[in-house]
Formats: C-alpha cells, structure tokens, sequence
C-alpha cells in the first residue's frame, strides 16, 4: 500500500475515562460524550483538524471504545475517508517483545503507534485530546513553530491565578520561548497553562518516545515525562497563545456550563459561525422536528427528529427527543433520544442518552443566580419513574 | 431475488419550482427532495442498482445525490447511474418513457442477474415495502404490477393512469388522463415487471413509434389482451404532487401526526443527503406553533402551521402562517406571510406583506429578495 508523505499529521488521544463525568461515561468513552444537541466532543478537535488542513488523523482508543469506534466508523463525516485521508482508530495490540498491552500513558499510546505515523513520514505531529470544546486553527499553530524553529509548541491560554495550580503551567522568556514547565504547581509563577495541544518535530518527538520508553520509572506521561525531559535537554520551545473560546468539559458542572455557553443571541461560544470553522458531526436520518401549537420554546437549542409538545426555556434539545404535553424543561441538557412524558418537570439536569423522564417526574431544581447549581444527571437509558423525584445533584 | 431500479426525475413538472429543477429534486419536508423517498424505497428492499433517467436540469439532482452513499447506493458499485440525454439523430428530444428506456437499454442490460425491474416517478412519494410489491408480483404470475392508490380518485383529478376493479378484484376498466370518479384507483406511477420482458416490449414499442407508458404498454397491452396487469393496492400515505396546490397541502400536512409519521417511518427510515448544520435556535421572543423545523435555523419571530427548511433566519416581528420557506431563506423583522411558498435562498424584506391562498399560495422564486 501507498501512503503520500505527510506535512503534519494528527494524533487525537481519545482513550481517557472520564471519570469525573460519573454516570455519563460509565458505558461511553468521554470523547464521545453528547455535545450541543447534534454533536460529540470528539467533533471539535476531529472538526478542527479537517479545518486546518490536516488530513490524516490517528484516534488513540482505549477505554469503552465501542461506541466511539462506531461513531468515527470511516471518517466520512469529516471527510477523511478519501483516497489519502484517514480517520485511523487506534487501540492497544499486543506485540512479540510485550512492549505492548494498555497504553501506560498519553505518551506510551504514542509510542506504540509510532508505525502508523512512520508511514506517513511528516514533518510535524500535533497532538490533541478528545476532552475540549474550541475552535481553533492549527495550522497557524504549526505556522508559528515552524517559523519559530521549534522542536515542541504548547497551545497556552491565560488562567486566572485561582485556578492556574490545575493545569500545566508554562514559564516563558518575553519572546514566547518556554524556559521551565511545572506540572500542576502548588505556587504558580504564571498564568499560562497548557492546553494539552502540542506541535512536536516528528524526529524529536520520535526519539524522545524511544527513551522515555526506556525509563522504567516513567509515567509515560506527556505533561509529567516528554515536555520536561525536552526542556532539559535543551530543545527550542514555544508557546503559541490562544485567546479563543476553550472549555475543559471534564466534569458534570463544566459540561453542562459548556453547553449553556452556546444558547443567547450572542452567545460565549457560536457553534453556528462560517462554513470554515464548521463542527461536522455523524448525522443520523431523523426527519425535521416537529414543533406542536401548544409548546413553548425560548432561548433554546432543538435539534432534529424530536417531537415537543411542552415548554423549554434555556436548555438544550438533542437529536431524537420527545417532550410531552405539560412537560417543562429549564436549564438542562438533554441528550440524544430522551423521552420526558408529559407533566414532567426537568431543571438543571444533564439527561443522558435514551433515558426517560416519566409522567409527572421531578428532575432537578430552581437556583438562585448566586446559589451553586447542583446538576442532577441520568445516565445512558436510566427511567425517572412516574410521579417520582430526582433530587438536585443527584444521579441516576 | 435480483431487482433494478430505475427512476425518472423529471416526467412531470409544477411551474416555477420545477423551472430550474427536476421533479425529483423538489424540496420536500424541511430537509427532503422527492427522490429521497424513491432510492429510500429501494434501498430499502435491497435495490442496489438504480438508475435515474432525467431529462433536462438535472443539476440539483446529481449534486444532491452525489455518489448515493447516503441510501448505501455507490457509483463505484455500479450502485447507482444517472441516465442523462445525449444527442440523438433519430429525435431532439424524448418523447416518453419507453423512449428513455430505449436509450437507457445499456443500463439495463449492465446487470445480468437483476430478473426484475421496479419502475417509479418522482413526483408520488410514499414510504413504500417494494419487497411487498415484488413478492406481490411473483405470487400472481401476471406480466406487470402496478402499485395503486384508493381515494385519490375524486372526480376532478386528472389522473395519469386509472384503474377499477370489480367484485372479484379483477380489472374491469382501465384509462388514461382520466378525470376519474371516485371508486377508482389511481395508480402510483410505481411499476413492476421482469426485465426480460421490459426490454423486449421497449424494443418492440419504439420499433412501432410508441413511447408512451401509462397508454402504451400498459392500457394498450392491456387491452389487447397482450399483458396481463396485477395490482396492488397500497394502504399507507401516498402523497401526489402533481400541482403547486397539492404540493403545498401534503408540506402542510406532515404537520399531522400520523401522516408524518406514516411517511417518514412507516416502513423504514427516510435518507437524505447529509448537511451539516448546527441544531435550530429558538430565541428569546419566538413563537413557533404547530411547524415542521429543520436544522440550522434562527427563530426570532412567530410562525404557525409552516415547515421551515434548513437555516431559515425569522427575524423579529415577522410573522408567517401557513407557509412553505425552503432553505437559507431571510425573513425580515415585522413581515407578514401567509399562503406562501418561498423557493431556496429567498430574501423578505423587513415590514414586507405577502398574502396568498390556499389554492394559490404565493411563490417567489430561487434567490429572489422582495
């Protein structure tokens, strides 16, 4: 087989738990997680890729994959299932010298796959992860390294300095040059955390692998292992700031925020944007919803193939739903497939694919703008019985 | 059993929205063309060799089949051919069906298992169990299977191809652009035969300077005692949309529930060609009653009893009732719409009025802004 050498490839590490999503990736990897009605969290970097040009992108899988895999089937609905693009999923094999097995690390994954990206001989591998919402040119980012003569570029946004001892941070000379890396420290001496996008030279990144696979004491770790062994060993490296919107949807709270980020006119984050910046995402064939006399729809998201009969204010309708007479929906999430029957009641609550809300159930309550909102969530097919109640933070 | 199928595009046509397009690629229920529920059909009942013979503006048809990977039908199989004119010294154009056929003689003689051929016009659209049709078909040893419809027949309806029968379900009268009254059936312009004997009869009409279908081969034969006819009569939705009037009621009626459902789920899924837009947005101050609402657009305004295509902004203000707006369409703040069908791409100006009725709705045409 052919393969056409490549500029830059991408790696997407999708083989996370997502633990801190709790019910919601207990059968479902989080990358393929429901987003924004139609779409999964795989979709943004996967859409970004395609919109910066880079073809041919490897999915490193590792943890429920099954739904995943069906989701990225061939890569058409990106577009990477032409003659010399590709969509690969990547899972853990086995291999004669046992070098093989679970990937150990962001950075292990890499390593045992460093013949799928040898075909394809590139330059640059910008590697990425399947846990942001964003929309981001990267090949503007591999522009500024390659101008910059790096061997490694970090994407980094400013954090507030609250929050800047959960991430990665980055300290940089004025010319952007990184010249130290602390993994999640205690006194942050900046605010520029990673983003977990890197821009590496195939070469350097290649023979870094090779050694860190050697190091028995090693996490294998991209942020623990990689980015400090190469700064110490002197490599030139960059930090390419993004100002853009960017939202870690790691938790229940951060995920359901996220999603409300995209409702108003004028919304934090506009997934509607141009044809450039377009999210594709696998489209099912549901027919065009239906919207009855008597529902009442304000500020909202509605998808396709659902059928509504009650009211929604502020929430998101995914694909495929039901809403019944007299139901009443606020604040929410509701994932693809759902069925709230009528007179229910659902505020502040993520619900997760194909469960169900029955007659006259509670799900979730009323918060004061100051107040902590507690997220109640139903997992994949969970069913709120009738006239029973789902308290606030509770899941199902 | 090995089965082709083959469409024809564009036999019909309804004035200004079939100007620039096939019949077969007129948008239907926010996301649809015709043709979707035609290759759905086949696809559905394992059909993977269809050909689509069109006559004339079948651009919008070829670009939104593309290559029919959406029903699972690929130009790379051979799955799926589009059989447009060329140049002919014997005629300047078609002169019907059979004379397509003629010229599409290659096709069919391209898939040498298929034993039987199901034949259907865009313009009727149902969601249609063609394995039914086929099985019907063996099961009667009859020479050609035609699908009907009970109660279309109303007395003023011209119908292509009506058919009665009597008591003992034989055919006892069979016409032609026939005004038929009601106790007939009409027939769904879908057909089924063995392709044997379809390129035989195609052969020999055209030799005879007959190109006509619905008179020719099946009410001539018939009544000569040539063909023997088998019917079936379908008991689902069938949808005719032989007028603008027409057209625009059966849009209006997806709004009912059990038509919806009936054509988009009856027998199977319908699919379409996928576009990728966003889900809609519903605003702060919209108002959206008993509407059919596509993907992608942007709601501000009031509507009621409409279905709304793909990426129809309805700014503030505006209100429309009883309408038909098809893709990308603008409608500005404070205008007033009702019995109207708005072609792709269409701008309203803010504060504008349009009226029309229900047996004539207003259309404006493609890219047009009033």
């Amino acid at each position: 087989m052919y393969f056409q050498k490549k500029r830059c490839i991408a790696m997407l590490l999708a083989g996370g738990q997502g633990s801190r999503l709790k019910v919601l990736t207990e059968k479902t990897a989080k990358p393929a997680v429901p987003f924004g009605g139609k779409y999964r969290i795989i979709d943004f970097p996967l859409s970004n890729c395609v919109n910066s040009g880079i073809d041919t992108v490897g999915i490193l899988t590792q943890y429920q994959p099954l739904e995943l895999n069906e989701y990225i089937g061939n890569g058409q609905p990106w577009g990477l299932n032409k003659t010399h693009s590709c969509a690969q999923v990547l899972p853990p094999y086995e291999r004669h010298d046992k070098k093989s097995g679970w990937y150990k690390g962001t950075a292990n994954a890499i390593y045992q796959n460093i013949d799928f990206i040898d075909r394809f001989d590139p330059e640059y591998v910008v590697i990425l992860s399947g846990d942001h919402i964003y929309k981001m040119d990267y090949a503007a980012m591999v522009e500024f390294h390659e101008r910059n003569e790096a061997s490694v570029t970090i994407a980094v946004r400013n954090v507030p300095l609250a929050e800047a001892s959960r991430f990665g941070i980055l300290n940089t000379n004025p010319d952007n040059t990184i010249y130290e890396f602390e993994e999640k420290p205690a006194k942050p001496k900046s605010t520029n955390a990673s983003m977990g996008i890197y821009v590496f030279n195939w070469k350097v990144l290649k023979e870094a692998l090779i050694a860190d696979e050697e190091d028995p004491k090693s996490s294998n770790d991209f942020g623990k292992n990689i980015i400090p062994n190469l700064l110490n060993a002197g490599h030139k490296m960059m930090a390419y700031n993004f100002d853009g919107y960017w939202k870690d949807v790691g938790t229940i709270d951060s995920l359901w925020e996220a999603n409300m980020e995209l409702l108003g006119k004028n919304p934090e984050f506009d997934i509607r944007g141009d044809e450039r910046t377009k999210i594709s995402a696998r489209n099912d064939a549901h027919p065009s919803s239906y919207i009855d006399g008597d529902a009442k729809i304000i500020n909202a998201f509605v998808a396709e193939g659902c059928e509504v009969y009650g009211t929604v204010r502020h929430s998101i309708i995914s694909v495929g739903c039901k809403i019944g007479e007299g139901a009443q929906i606020e604040d929410s999430v509701v994932m693809p497939g759902v069925v709230i029957e009528p007179g229910a009641i659902v505020r502040h609550a993520i619900l997760g694919e194909n469960s169900k809300v029955c007659r006259n159930a509670v799900v979730g309550g009323a918060f004061g703008p100051e107040d902590k909102k507690l997220i109640s969530v139903t997992s994949k097919g969970a069913v709120v019985e009738e006239n029973s109640v789902l308290a606030p933070g509770d899941m199902l | 059993m090995n089965v082709m199928g083959i469409i024809f595009a564009n036999d019909a046509s309804i004035g200004d929205l079939t100007d620039k397009r096939t019949m077969a690629s007129l948008p239907f229920g926010g996301r649809y063309r015709l043709v979707d529920f035609h290759l759905s059909n086949m696809a559905a009942a394992g059909i993977r060799h269809v050909g689509i013979i069109s006559r004339h503006s079948y651009q919008s048809l070829m670009n939104h089949i593309g290559s029919g990977e959406e029903w699972g039908l690929t130009l790379e199989e051979g799955g799926l051919e589009f059989l447009t004119p060329f140049a002919m010294s014997t005629s300047a154009s078609y002169r019907g069906k059979l004379e397509n056929l003629y010229f599409a003689m290659d096709f069919l003689e391209y898939g040498p298992e298929d034993e039987y051929v199901v034949m259907t016009d865009s313009a009727i659209i149902s969601n249609l169990d063609l394995n039914a049709v086929i099985d019907s078909h063996v099961a009667s040893g009859k020479d050609i299977t035609v699908v009907t419809k009970a109660g279309i027949a109303n007395g003023s309806k011209q119908l292509d191809l009506a058919l009665k029968l009597d008591d003992s379900g034989e055919i006892c009268d069979m016409a032609v652009d026939y005004v038929a009254p009601e106790g007939y059936l009409a027939s769904m312009d879908t057909f089924v035969l063995s392709k044997k004997l379809l390129m035989h009869k195609v052969k020999e009409f055209c030799a005879r300077n007959l190109f006509h279908m619905d008179r020719d081969l099946v009410l001539g034969s018939w009544q000569k005692g040539e063909l023997s006819v088998n019917v079936v009569q379908f008991d689902g939705v069938a949808m005719y949309n032989e007028s603008i009037e027409e057209y625009f009621r059966n849009s209006l009626a997806l709004i009912d529930k059990d038509v919806r459902h009936d054509i988009f789920h009856g027998n199977h899924n319908v699919y379409t060609k996928v576009r990728d837009r966003v889900p809609s947005y519903y605003g702060e101050e919209c108002d959206i009653e008993d509407c059919i609402v596509a993907d992608g657009c942007f709601l501000e305004g009031e509507a009621e009893n409409c279905v709304l295509f793909r990426q129809v902004t309805l700014e503030e203000g505006a209100e429309v009732e009883n309408c038909v707006i098809m893709n990308d369409c603008v409608i500005g703040a404070g205008s007033e719409l009702e019995y109207v069908i708005l072609d792709k791409n269409v701008t309203v100006r803010p504060g504008s009025k349009l009226h029309g009725t229900p047996f004539a709705p207003i259309i404006i045409k493609r890219g047009e802004t009033v």
